[in-house]
């Protein structure tokens, strides 16, 4: 396994070498700076030999909408969450799904949710005690605003959130790097909740015209609610259908939402697999196509990046000589 | 490739050979015809016996050196396998070799799983006690960054990248600042919107000095339904802040908890002053004593006192615990 050692002491990667131009068009790659207090808050196990460069006051509050409800707002925020945990953030996840939360399901710690914010509030339990710490990656830990069909007694709107951000940046083991907030759908008085105590977004939407009707509602709101940095990812992205002009191209989509991207995630069969296992994407073996997708994201949500180029449509492979051979 | 030069070679030889053989044939059958015509024609057969003797020998000789010349134009069988035997016997090796590694590397791979010493988590996997998916911390990808992998490619020339054995076209984004600010404009006009600070349920009052652009009305089903008022707003704040020791409402009940038994001690002091001795047994079998009881208040006037005691005590515990309930009830 890998340790924080070698970030203290990175062996320059062959591939970017002074022979290897870096690949521009994807995300430009900043040079690596070694040094042992790079990234004080870093306690975990280090899974790359290169670490995206923290951008931005922490805590970094996130909160993850799209408006339209199905479009992986969820699925985003457990594998946005746990690629962060892998790069060494400490995260926390809030579930801010009032009466439908599937967080928890999605990371396979539904039986370890005890108490929740109500129960927190209520005064039924301290805060560290309703936090779920994930035992794969320490450092990640999820929170649930409530149990499922219950009522949530928020009368004062997203003030209680507020608080929230506030006791874990007074933590004593130390703020979170970032604090990622599932968003419910639609905007209502839990999508008001939501977006209290945000400073940035990530819009999600999927490429057809509901959603992106939608999405545009919403990041609208988010304007008008003072969140300028709105970021989207374009979910459930079919190239074959893109290749037979039958799904809006990503280009497409930024053309109508005029938002800056933050990642762009492929239809891969694996997202059901992986939620079915409790088991979310990005810890695969090995990743999947849509996992790697995530990380990407992750790592460009870090560094306050976006994509500067796009996967349009699948190309068919080059047989070198020994295809006969392979696949 | 070999294979195929060798097996032209051999048709080569073959076809030259079938001609010698069909020029022989032809050459003997032609011979043999002259045999028979000049034994019809010539009535000396004597004669004719003799001169075929003479020429037997001379058309074998003549067949044998036209074997000799064919034989010598074709190339050495010899020099056409050491040619190419090299490559094929090289292919042919390390390919039994190749199927050798495989067969050896899976039988060793299907022993160790099964010399496994047993107890260990593989058993407890098996059983279905730990689920192999789950187990600890996952382990860490050996790779060097989510952009520059085995598993991601981009192309020297950065038009496609190579995702999973899949090759995606990349094109470059087109979207401008100039064009963000244009659709943040747009937006703004589009929707006008203040975020709601006060939720009230359908049916309540507006409060005076409110901006009512900035109430939320929540029908009463709404999750949201149960507002401020039943949650006082300086407590949960507080109970959120707070980071050590025993929760408020853990706490209050305790406390609750604790005065009433007090009381209840207070009031019951005299009564708890007489020796019970069925009492004295209650720690190691409640269930006889109570049996015990039961019985008692059956057979005796004498011990009425005491099974009356035994249910005012009930009847105690009883209401202690509705009004418990009912206090939770009226907490939210």
């Amino acid at each position: 396994m890998l340790s924080l050692q070698s970030l203290s002491n990175p062996k320059p990667s062959s591939l970017y070498s002074s022979s290897f131009t870096p690949p521009k068009t994807l995300k430009p790659i900043p040079p690596f700076r070694p040094s042992r207090n790079f990234y004080p808050s870093i306690h975990s196990l280090l899974q790359y030999n290169r670490k995206p460069q923290l951008a931005g006051d922490t805590p970094r509050v996130v909160v993850i909408t799209s408006g339209k409800g199905g479009v992986g707002k969820t699925t985003t925020t457990a594998n946005i969450g746990l690629s962060l945990a892998r790069l060494g953030f400490s995260i926390v996840a809030i579930d801010c799904d009032v009466g439908l939360r599937n967080l928890d399901l999605l990371l396979g710690l539904e039986n370890r949710v005890n108490y929740t914010v109500v129960e927190v509030l209520n005064g039924d339990c301290r805060l560290d005690q309703a936090l779920v710490r994930d035992k794969r990656w320490s450092n990640f830990e999820l929170l649930c605003i409530s149990k499922p069909r219950s009522k949530l007694p928020l009368g004062f709107g997203g003030k209680a959130l507020v608080w929230l951000v506030d006791a874990l940046k007074a933590r004593d083991e130390g703020a979170p790097d970032f604090i990622l907030i599932d968003c419910p759908a639609g905007i209502d008085a839990g999508f008001i909740t939501a977006i209290t105590p945000a400073n940035e977004a990530v819009l999600v939407t999927t490429p057809d015209i509901t959603s992106l009707r939608d999405a545009d509602r919403v990041t609208g709101l988010l304007e008008c609610d003072g969140i300028r940095d709105i970021k989207m990812m374009v979910n459930r992205v079919r190239t074959d259908m893109i290749k037979g002009e039958d799904m809006m191209s990503v280009l497409d989509v930024q053309e109508m939402l005029g938002l800056p991207l933050l990642g762009v995630i492929p239809e891969d069969s694996e997202v059901i697999r992986s939620t079915n296992r409790g088991y979310p994407l990005v810890l695969n073996k090995p990743p999947a196509l849509a996992g790697l997708a995530f990380e990407q994201a992750a790592w460009r949500l870090v560094e306050q990046d976006s994509m500067e180029t796009v996967m349009v449509e699948e190309e068919p492979k080059k047989r070198g000589f020994f295809s006969f051979f392979g696949r | 490739m070999a294979a195929s030069i060798w097996s032209v070679q051999l048709h080569t030889v073959s076809a030259k050979a079938v001609e010698l053989r069909s020029d022989y044939l032809l050459d003997c059958a032609f011979r043999g015809k002259r045999i028979v015509a000049s034994a019809k024609n010539s009535k000396n057969v004597s004669e004719v016996v003799k001169s075929e003797k003479r020429s037997l020998p001379l058309l074998l000789q003549e067949a044998f050196t036209k074997l000799q010349e064919s034989v010598k134009s074709l190339p050495p069988a010899t020099l056409l396998v050491k040619r190419y035997s090299g490559v094929s016997l090289a292919i042919g090796i390390s390919t039994i070799v190749t199927l050798l590694v495989i067969m050896v590397t899976s039988y060793v791979a299907k022993r160790s799983r099964r010399n496994r010493p047993p107890g260990s988590v593989a058993d407890l996997v098996r059983r279905g006690q730990l689920r192999s998916d789950r187990r600890g911390i996952s382990n860490p990808l050996k790779y060097d960054d989510p952009f520059n992998n085995p598993l991601v490619k981009v192309s020297k020339s950065n038009s496609t990248v190579e995702m999973c054995g899949k090759v995606y076209r990349l094109a470059p984004v087109t979207l401008t600042k100039e064009q963000q600010a244009v659709h943040q404009k747009r937006r703004s006009r589009a929707y006008q919107w203040k975020r709601p600070t006060l939720f009230l349920r359908e049916g309540d009052s507006v409060p005076p000095d409110v901006d009512p652009d900035t109430i939320r009305w929540i029908p009463a089903n709404h999750p949201f339904a149960t507002t401020a008022s039943e949650i006082d707003e300086d407590l949960a704040q507080t109970n959120v802040y707070q980071k050590h020791g025993v929760p408020f409402r853990i706490k209050a009940e305790h406390e609750a908890l604790q005065r009433k038994l007090e009381a209840l001690q207070c009031e019951q002091k005299l009564g708890k002053l007489v020796i019970d001795p069925g009492a004295a047994k209650d720690f190691e079998s409640p269930f006889k004593t109570r049996l015990k009881m039961e019985e008692q208040l059956d057979q005796g006037p004498n011990n009425r006192q005491m099974g009356s005691k035994f249910s005012e005590s009930e009847s105690d515990r009883d209401s202690f615990v509705n009004k418990h309930s009912s206090e939770e009830m009226e907490k939210p």
